[in-house]
């Protein structure tokens, strides 16, 4: 061989579908929810170390910085679980009918589940948040 | 991967498809992998209630709360089932991406003595409250 | 790490273009991608302004291409109608055959075409296969029996014949496997999802009695679980096949009896 042989291109030209997305941020909020793993440990020690350490604890979860690792991980959580449960329907290879193959002029079932796992994923978070926010609101009033 | 497979000159392809044979150990990761997200799905739900009905407590009430003996319960299964779910995922994500051997065997190793001490700690600081509150 | 960017010596540079000839009728620009091992150095990407209107699939204008404009285009193909694989390329960011993929059904304006992702490049179009089909012999493309030949050939009922219904279709094109960004980062251990839709022809084969054999040489992390249901294999199927499901239905049968 005189030249060595390139490598096709590949992330950067290949077409991103829902699924696509989907993967990425499965292994995206996985990551994220692995972080917050740590800061659920946190809390759980800092309650069990006394009143000052709930208090540094409270103190960050009320931060900016707090807010957006609270909001950060609600929709993490959310769409890891949505998306989660249709891992969970893939792994039992049911999700694609009876039809052995796939009617190329027709979208396959699962963009449409992909995109109901974005929608109510976003939904749900949302909806949380609006009643986090009532809930504080109501407690300050 | 410094070189593609079969690229060698050396080397038959077929020997490097083959390489190693097979482990008889993915099929045990996928299925605990499966039955944590199962467990995980109504634990992190009632999480969600939970550290929202904490919100503006004050310390005595949040340890009142989570001392509760149903509450601690769900809170150690939460502990174990997410460290355990969490390094199933993460250990995945190293096989996909970490190539560089020493930092990949490194990283599973501190990956599986990281999620033991954080499944411990975190366990023990539930039982710690709930002991407190039974005196 | 995994190496998420194409290493410098595989980078893209841009190529020439060539306008169409005068009196072309209905034009349409193909980029296309050239790397020519006598010359080496970096691959290139050639732009070509074809007048389509003879031609209905891409397959036509690459070979209208190389006919008419540029003799030195390399590319495999042979059937011309989706049954022998050789043309399998990625068309607009999605794998494909040339030969099957109407022009009319890519999206307006200029056409991308590029070899089979992450894969070494022989030529221009023409990606190495010879660790694939290693990969592909490796799982024993075979039916493995023990039991002696009797007088007559090994039967299958109807209902067992119909189960290797969307895995005896599989021509080998590589179109799934070259889509899977699981077979991008580890395509050393990682089967892929056209050899493993393979595997498990054999598997749900109803005569093959190597069923727990060929299970127990799958049940490994990289081989087989290395698949994350990504399902860009099963999107980018030009034969309308499922690599995805038969793959969870591999991973489901290795979890199945353990039970």
């Amino acid at each position: 061989m005189h030249n060595p042989r390139p490598i096709s291109p590949h992330l950067g030209i290949y077409r991103w579908r829902i699924n696509m997305v989907q993967s990425s941020l499965h292994r995206l909020t996985g990551l994220l929810l692995s972080a917050g793993a740590v800061v659920f440990t946190w809390g759980l020690i800092a309650a069990a170390s006394g009143p000052h350490g709930w208090q540094l604890f409270a103190e960050f979860s009320g931060s900016a910085i707090g807010l957006v690792v609270w909001f950060a991980w609600i929709w993490a959580l959310l769409f890891h679980l949505c998306n989660g449960i249709q891992h969970l329907l893939h792994s039992l290879a049911w999700d694609y009918g009876q039809q052995a193959m796939r009617d190329r002029t027709k979208n396959p079932s699962y963009w449409t589940t992909g995109w109901v796992v974005v929608g109510v994923s976003t939904v749900l978070t949302v909806l949380v948040w609006v009643l986090l926010v009532i809930r504080l609101t109501g407690g300050a009033a | 991967m410094s070189e593609f497979p079969g690229q060698s000159s050396v080397r038959e392809p077929l020997k490097i498809a083959r390489n190693w044979g097979a482990s008889h150990t993915g099929a045990h990761h996928w299925w605990l992998q499966r039955l944590t997200a199962v467990a995980l799905i109504p634990l992190t739900l009632w999480f969600l209630f939970f550290a929202a009905s904490l919100v503006q407590l004050d310390y005595a009430a949040v340890l009142a709360a989570i001392g509760q003996s149903l509450h601690a319960f769900a809170l150690i299964l939460l502990t174990v089932c997410l460290y355990w779910h969490g390094m199933l995922g993460l250990d995945v994500i190293i096989g996909d991406y970490v190539h560089t051997r020493w930092l990949e065997v490194t990283l599973q190793i501190a990956l599986r003595f990281g999620a033991f001490l954080g499944a411990l700690a975190t366990t023990l600081a539930v039982l710690a409250i709930w002991f407190a509150r039974l005196h | 790490m995994a190496q998420f960017r194409l290493p410098q010596m595989s980078r893209v540079q841009k190529g020439n273009y060539v306008a169409a000839k005068p009196g072309a009728k209905k034009v349409r620009k193909f980029k296309i991608y050239r790397w020519d091992p006598e010359i080496g150095g970096n691959p290139r990407t050639d732009t070509f302004e074809v007048d389509v209107s003879d031609c209905a699939m891409v397959l036509d204008v690459l070979l209208k291409i190389k006919n008419t404009i540029d003799p030195t285009l390399t590319l495999r193909r042979s059937c011309r109608e989706g049954v022998c694989g050789s043309c399998s390329m990625n068309i607009n960011g999605e794998n494909t055959l040339a030969c099957t993929k109407a022009l009319d059904d890519l999206r307006e304006g200029q056409v991308n075409i590029y070899p089979l992702p992450h894969m070494p490049v022989i030529r221009d179009l023409v990606p190495d296969f010879s660790h694939f089909y290693a990969q592909y012999a490796s799982i024993q493309p075979w039916l493995k029996t023990d039991s002696p030949v009797g007088s007559r050939e090994r039967l299958q009922s109807p209902k067992d014949r119909k189960k290797l219904d969307g895995l005896y279709e599989c021509i080998l094109c590589a179109c799934c496997t070259a889509s899977c960004p699981s077979y991008w980062w580890n395509p050393d251990r990682f089967l892929g999802p056209a050899v493993l839709l393979q595997a498990y022809r054999w598997i749900s084969d109803s005569r093959d009695e190597a069923t727990g054999q060929r299970l127990d040489e799958l049940d490994d992390p990289f081989k087989l679980y290395r698949c994350h249901a990504i399902l860009n294999g099963t999107n980018t199927c030009p034969k309308g096949l499922n690599p995805s499901k038969a793959i969870a239905q591999i991973k489901r049968l290795i979890a199945e009896r353990t039970i």
